[in-house]
């Protein structure tokens, strides 16, 4: 048969595997061959005899060899895999979908509005512009999660920092007295009101849980982000990943193979885009 | 070209070491009812009359196949009977399983290894609507390319016109022609086919003289949250056989049956009726209510398959009607909300 099978699958061995808050932990994944994709783009992940589930690499593009994947235990599939140790063995399809346009987002400022899980392949776009730091304006990183415990990547916020165009915020819904943290307390969409950067040159990136997504995105239009400006992470039952399944469709489009990123000028239209 | 039915039986006998041959045969369940079956000597076959009771799309996407090792056998097949419904059922999954690098790999066999011999309708069902998708009761014959068929066959008395649609009907013809001489078509044979479509046209447009000829599938997107979805809505029960035997429905789940040996993936059936179907992990879904899930299938086959492919998702052949428990008729449903 000539025609390469969309379904072959990929072996990598489990290198690692690190807690990153409660309910989400990241894969650290060697495939058995150099792995190419595109920030943005997303994989199929298996458990050999289990399942698979779509999720969004959170390491550079820039790194074939090895991949991270954070993974937030929230169904059959992800409760499964999160009981998956160092040496294990998993699979890898893909990559499928659309990435983020870097070219688009070159000599821009750029804004990542992330939330919760959201934040993984956030990460993914972030690595990737750090790589090519000097093509970007500046890089605002605006994160939240729910508490403290539930923030992720907690540990690299110093290593993002050090760079000059890079400017970090972050903040947490609620937090006890008890919980050590330096950020701002209340939703994601406050920290908007601390950034520098002009709006109506500006890009957005947003990724986290529909309702984030929602309001992130009305609050980015308030400040008066452009539609086409804004990209969304689009999260829908994406099975098989290359627009056969149609599990995922949102009207016209598939998520998984017109997407996963839209930009909201592109599905605004569309019904039931937060749900 | 002209074949007697015993001709072309005594083709089917001869070739029938080197073919797998699917033709259409009376159901012993009732007695309108078709189905293809493996083509067997002792038995008499249909190759007109109407659509048999299942789609082909069953020969060529099976209910449930391995897609990681492909399952699919590359056997030769000969399909014959399949009527026009039917054939533009399997262009829309060419369109949607056989595009751009993502080629399914078990339909592409079946397909590549697959003869179509398809029939002129002679008769009709009262749920068979093709006319008012703007189809005929059999196939279109322009053969430049655009057929959607093999080879063809026309009814004449107890005799078959032959019209070559494919480089792959050419070389049928030529395995016919080893087995039987054909005779050239007379113009009396040319009125009676022109007359016997006529006919069947005629009845299948008889069926349908309630129904708007006049189809309008914009109603679908203007009316999204007419009263029209939860009134038919209140009879649907949800268990999915308008989909399961639709000629163009091909929404799949996949099964990771993989051992510590090697990965493997089974591609099955799925209904974007069925409770679930697009809800993501924790619970998440965009079709919240029934009477949206009943309305996404209304969507599907009139506006989105339409953007995708730019073809129709229905091509008229009536099973979800035959098939549906509640009597649910979407012919009706269409029409209804044309009227609000």
């Amino acid at each position: 048969m000539p025609d390469k099978n969309p379904y072959e699958v990929l072996k990598a061995d489990v290198l690692d595997v690190i807690e990153e808050s409660p309910t989400i932990k990241s894969f650290y994944l060697k495939p058995e061959r150099q792995f190419e994709f595109v920030t943005g783009q997303f994989i199929e992940l298996s458990l050999p005899g289990i399942g698979e589930a779509p999720f969004t690499p959170s390491s550079s593009h820039y790194e074939k060899e090895k991949i991270w994947v954070t993974i937030m235990n929230a169904g059959f599939v992800t409760n499964e895999i999160h009981k998956v140790q160092k040496g294990d063995v998993m699979g890898i399809r893909g990559p499928y979908g659309k990435g983020y346009p870097l070219d688009v987002f070159k000599g821009k400022d750029v804004l990542l509005l992330g939330g919760g899980v959201g934040l993984a392949p956030l990460r993914c776009l972030l690595q990737t512009m750090i790589h090519d730091i000097n093509d970007y304006k500046s890089i605002t990183v605006c994160f939240g999660a729910r508490t403290p415990d539930d923030m992720i990547y907690k540990d690299q916020i110093a290593d993002w920092k050090k760079h000059e165009k890079i400017h970090h915020l972050c903040t947490v819904d609620k937090c006890s007295e008890s919980d050590i943290w330096k950020g701002k307390t209340g939703v994601v969409t406050i920290l908007l009101d601390d950034i520098k950067v002009d709006p109506q040159n500006a890009i957005a990136v947003v990724c986290g849980p529909p309702i984030m997504m929602k309001f992130g995105t009305f609050s980015l239009l308030d400040k008066g982000f452009k539609p086409e400006n804004i990209y969304l992470s689009m999260e829908k039952k994406m099975y098989c990943g290359f627009g056969q399944c149609r599990h995922c469709v949102m009207g016209k489009y598939y998520a998984c193979k017109d997407g996963p990123v839209f930009t909201y000028e592109q599905i605004k239209d569309e019904e039931k885009i937060w749900d | 070209m002209v074949v007697s039915k015993s001709d072309l039986i005594k083709f089917f006998n001869s070739i029938q070491p080197q073919f797998d041959i699917f033709v259409p045969y009376k159901t012993e369940r009732e007695i309108d009812d078709l189905e293809f079956n493996k083509y067997d000597p002792d038995k008499e076959f249909v190759l007109d009359k109407y659509r048999t009771v299942d789609p082909v799309r069953a020969l060529f996407y099976m209910p449930s196949e391995s897609v990681l090792p492909p399952s699919a056998k590359s056997n030769k097949r000969i399909i014959a009977g399949v009527k026009n419904c039917d054939l533009l059922g399997l262009a829309v999954l060419d369109d949607a399983l056989l595009k751009d690098n993502f080629i399914e790999p078990n339909y592409k066999i079946w397909r590549d290894n697959s003869y179509i011999i398809s029939c002129d309708c002679t008769d009709a069902l009262q749920t068979c609507h093709c006319v008012l998708l703007d189809n005929n009761p059999y196939p279109n014959n322009d053969t430049e390319g655009q057929a959607l068929f093999d080879l063809n066959l026309s009814p004449v008395d107890d005799k078959f016109i032959i019209t070559v649609g494919s480089k792959k009907g050419e070389e049928l013809l030529e395995k016919i022609k080893e087995e039987c001489s054909l005779a050239e078509v007379t113009d009396n044979e040319k009125e009676i086919l022109e007359a016997n479509r006529a006919e069947v046209l005629k009845k299948v447009r008889d069926i349908n003289t309630d129904f708007s000829m006049d189809r309008n599938y914009d109603v679908i997107t203007e009316n999204k949250e007419a009263s029209v979805w939860k009134e038919f809505c209140n009879e649907c029960v949800q268990c999915g056989a308008c989909t399961n035997i639709c000629p163009t429905c091909y929404c799949l789940i996949l099964n990771d049956e993989s051992t510590k040996e090697e990965f493997r993936k089974v591609r099955s059936w799925d209904s974007c009726q069925l409770a679930g179907y697009a809800e993501v992990a924790g619970g998440g879904t965009p079709r919240e209510h029934r009477w949206e899930t009943f309305r996404n299938r209304y969507q599907c086959k009139h506006n989105f398959l339409k953007y995708n492919f730019d073809k129709l998702g229905c091509t008229g052949c009536g099973r979800c009607i035959s098939a549906c428990p509640a009597g649910i008729d979407l012919r009706e449903v269409i029409q209804s909300l044309q009227e609000v």
